[in-house]
Order: C-alpha cells, then structure tokens, then sequence
C-alpha cells in the first residue's frame, strides 16, 4: 500500500459571505516536496493555507493532509504566519515563542516538561538561534522572528511545514536567507513544505512546485514552466512573460523534480 | 498603623482588595498581552446598567451586574469573531449604550443615587464578612482559571491563528477569558468602582512591564505593585479621609510611573 501524499485536494469549493474564493481547486502536494503556492492578492492562497490547516471547513471538496482530515493532531501541521505582533516591550521571551510549537502535543491543562524544553531548545538550534533563547522575542529582527516562528513551527515535530507570506516585510538578503534555510529544512527532515508567497525569484530557486492560484483555478508545474506561463501573466498582469526579461525562470531542473500531481500528470 | 489594622472593616477590606488586588493583576498580564483594555473599560462600564437593572427588578445588584457585563463582554467577543465589525467598534456600541441603559433606569429610582456612588467610585471599607467569602470564592476562582490555562491563554494572545492550527479550542478559551475578565470586573466594583477598575487592569501589568525581563518577572512585579496599591491606597484613604478607590488607583499609577523611570536604567 502506498503511503498517502502529504496534501490532497479535489474538486475544493469555499465561499466567504456567499462570494465563491476558491472554485474547484484539485491538486497533490508529494510528500518531501517544496511546493510555493503564488498568485495575486485576493487569489485565496490564505484562505486555501487555512483551510488545509483545519481553520476552516470547506464548502465541498476533498481535503486531506497525510489521508486524514486537517486539523487531526495526530498528523501536526508546522505553521508560520506572516507575523507575530507582540505588544511593544512585552517581556516574551525567543524561548517561550519556541515552546508554544509543543502546546498542540501536550493538550489542553498539561505543563511542558524537560523533554518538550529540550525540543524547544534543540528547535532553536537548528534555524541558527540557539543562543538568542533569553532575549525578547519583540527586540529581534523581522528575519530573526520569522526563524523563531519557524523553530516554533519545529519544535512541534511537524512533517508538514505552511508558511504564509513569511517574507514580507523583509529585506531581500533577510529572504533569500530565509528561503535557504527552509529549504535546507526541507532536505534534512524530509519535510513537506507549502509556502504562499509574492517572492517568484527566490521560490523559482528552491521550489520543485510552483502552483498559481488565481480566479481561475490554478496552474501548477516546475518553475520554469509557470513562470513562463500566459496563467502568470494573466494573474498578475505582466506583459508575456517572454516579453518581460524581470519575470526570473528559474533553473530548469524539471527533469530532476518529483513527478507532477497524478491528477495533473 | 496599628490602629489602622485594629478595625474589623479595615481588615475585610484588606483582605479582599489582597484577593482582587491578585486576580486583577494576573488578568492585567494577559490584557496588556492582548491589548485588550478597551474592552475591560467596556465591560466595567456595561456593569453599570447590570446594577441598575438589579435595582429596579430588586434583585441583587451584584449579581445582574455580572449576569450583564457577562452577556455583554460575550456580544461583543461574538461580533468581533465575526469579522465584520472590529472590535473597538463592538466595545464603542455596546460601552455608552450599556450605560445609557443604566442611567434609564437609574431615573426611575431616585432614592438609589447614593448607594449608586459606591458602585461608581468603589467603597472597599464597607464590604460586609459575608460579602469577603463571596469575593474571596471569585477571586479563587479566576485565579484558578488563569492558573489552570495561563499556557494556552498565552499562546492565544501572541499568536490566535497559530494556536488554533495546533488544536487548542481558541473559541471557547477566548470566551472563558471574557467570562473571567466581567467576573473580576464585577467583583472589584467594590474595591476601586466601575469608573476606575479597568485602570486596575492595566497598571499592575504595566508596572511589572516596565521594569521585568522576563514574563515570570512581569507577573511577579504586577502581583507585587498591586498588593501595595490595595494595602497602601487604603491606609491613604484613611490617613486623609480620601475615597478608597480613588487612593488605590492613584498609588497604583505612582507605582506605575516609579517603576517606568526605573525600568530606564534597569533595562539598559
């Protein structure tokens, strides 16, 4: 029996106030893969990003994250937001920002113990912050921040790791090191990554997916093939895309990429 | 002092404001945390149209005072979930029209203008031995809830979207919180009043903000800072004849602004 992909999505419909958001969306995220979901603003990647994170329930349409349904805590989803607003000189500190990632393990009433702190602090290490544990989560950088809320999302032990526009904001040596960094990630854990972003040079580089979602449903392939696409153009409205030599194309490294979704051959 | 501490009513009132002074500032943590003062000035003063409602219905004040301010921190934690009108506007309808509802029917019976200054500005010194148990039993319980889910109240203040995606119920915690927060509000009518008490939900945590260097130190510093609020504001009261509530506050924003300047040279 072969093991389930990490997202499987068919035929979704959702509506917000009775207007439609996302129309008929099917598409296969493969377990272990970086999968960048772009489009326009007002597209439905947030809405999309919730609800694959079991936020909210789908109008109709088949969703399921490892084969169960999402939200299930038996499959934990590594979540990283945009951004964390703390109240200005509020003293949180990068430790407890990381700890809060074991909240979802432990329940509801259960205090973390030594073994939870330990996955906390072993969290923090491992996206380069290991000795930043006492400072103030709110006298850090953008950069720094968006590395904790990905230790957080860690130290959860997710095999799915959403992030949500997690670059905005942030200056373009700040992006392209967090974009390593996931991707570094997503290789040594074998992670499954989905990332909604505006970033198209940098997700061309490290995504083996691009999906494009806009009012029309979607387009998905390797980045050389969307970025090329009249879909993008059309979306954002770009000139042709091979008329307009800003659009980057990414490596082409289609050949080496997991396959496309089954129902997308 | 020791005369101050030989009368029966001084003792009930320390012993209560100690209790509320407590909650008050546990709670004030998790308001400033979710920049939620403008509701607990809301609430405080929806109260006001819960006494006046007991009032005429000749029921106990206290107790339609928390029934109402419940229901309506409820409303307004209802509205704002929905999205579609913020917050701040909720608080804005609900606040002035609470208290329009209360000067309504507060006109309706003259003879309770003056009982009615107790609610407003708070008269701690007349707390009766019953109403210490009561107050007590409230205080206990809040305490006891934001003991019980200070982890999960924290992680829903710094990151709602996020704790929801991690399973915890951020729904009905949120409307536990509102529940905790109209109770206590409720219950410290008597201490500092309805017109003063949301400051006793902000200072205290400012104060331990001010100075602290870690969340731990915040709590510590606001419990602190509001015990010598409580005991101090009422040996004020009675050294100068001054209203209690009034005392309380004051002191505690003394505290407030000592700890700020402090806090300059601590935190460099």
């Amino acid at each position: 029996m072969t093991a389930p992909p990490a997202v499987l999505v068919r035929d979704l419909n959702f509506s917000y106030h009775r207007e439609a958001v996302l129309r008929g969306l099917t598409f296969t995220i493969q377990a272990g893969s970086f999968v960048a979901l772009i489009g326009p603003n007002g597209a439905g990647k947030t809405t999309l990003l919730r609800v694959l994170l079991g936020l909210l329930r789908p109008g109709s349409g088949v969703v399921q994250v490892f084969g169960g349904l999402p939200g299930d805590r038996s499959r934990p989803i590594g979540y990283v937001p945009q951004r964390v607003r703390v109240p200005a000189g509020f003293p949180l500190s990068v430790a407890e920002v990381v700890l809060m990632g074991r909240y979802g393990k432990l329940g509801l009433l259960r205090r973390p113990k030594a073994t939870d702190r330990a996955h906390a602090a072993e969290a923090l290490v491992r996206v380069g912050m290991g000795e930043q544990g006492a400072r103030r989560f709110g006298e850090l950088s953008g950069g720094q921040q968006q590395r904790v809320l990905i230790a957080r999302a860690l130290a959860g032990e997710p095999r799915l790791l959403i992030l949500d526009e997690p670059t905005a904001g942030l200056d373009p040596s700040a992006r392209a090191r967090f974009y390593s960094l996931v991707c570094d990630l997503q290789h040594s854990d074998g992670l499954t990554v989905l990332c909604a972003s505006h970033d198209l040079e940098l997700l061309s580089e490290h995504a083996d997916t691009l999906i494009l979602l806009d009012r029309d449903g979607i387009t998905e392939g390797p980045p050389s093939v969307v970025l090329k696409s009249d879909a993008l153009a059309r979306a954002y409205a770009f000139p042709a895309p091979h008329d307009h030599p800003a659009i980057p194309t990414g490596v082409d490294r289609g050949a080496t990429r997991p396959p496309l979704s089954p129902l997308h051959p | 002092m020791t005369d101050f501490l030989a009368y029966g009513f001084i003792q009930r009132a320390l012993i209560t404001g100690a209790l509320l002074g407590i909650s008050c500032a546990v709670l004030a943590f998790f308001v400033v945390l979710r920049r939620m003062a403008f509701i607990g000035v809301g609430i405080s003063h929806a109260a006001l149209g819960g006494v006046a409602l007991g009032v005429v219905l000749g029921v106990s004040p206290v107790l339609t005072a928390t029934v109402f301010s419940v229901g309506v921190a409820w409303v307004i934690g209802w509205i704002a979930a929905r999205g579609r009108i913020s917050e701040d506007t909720a608080i804005g309808i609900f606040f002035p029209t609470a208290m329009a509802l209360g000067v309504a029917l507060i006109s309706l019976s003259p003879t309770y203008r003056q009982d009615l200054m107790g609610y407003l500005f708070g008269n701690i010194l007349s707390v009766r031995a019953a109403d210490v148990w009561i107050l007590a039993g409230l205080a206990a319980v809040s305490l006891g809830i934001l003991a019980l889910f200070f982890k999960e109240f924290l992680f829903l203040g710094v990151d709602e979207e996020a704790a929801k995606a991690a399973g915890l119920p951020a729904e009905p915690l949120r409307y536990l919180l509102l529940t905790v927060l109209a109770v206590t509000i409720v219950a410290s009518m008597k201490l500092v009043g309805i017109v003063l008490v949301s400051a006793f939900l902000v200072i205290p945590a400012a104060t331990g903000q001010a100075v602290a260097r870690s969340t731990r130190g915040m709590l510590v510093v606001a419990v602190v800072s509001s015990l010598l609020s409580v005991v101090g504001g009422l040996w004020l009261s009675w050294l100068w004849n001054l209203p209690s509530g009034a005392s309380i506050v004051l002191l505690a924003a003394a505290l407030f602004f000592a700890a700020f300047l402090a806090g300059r040279w601590w935190l460099r």
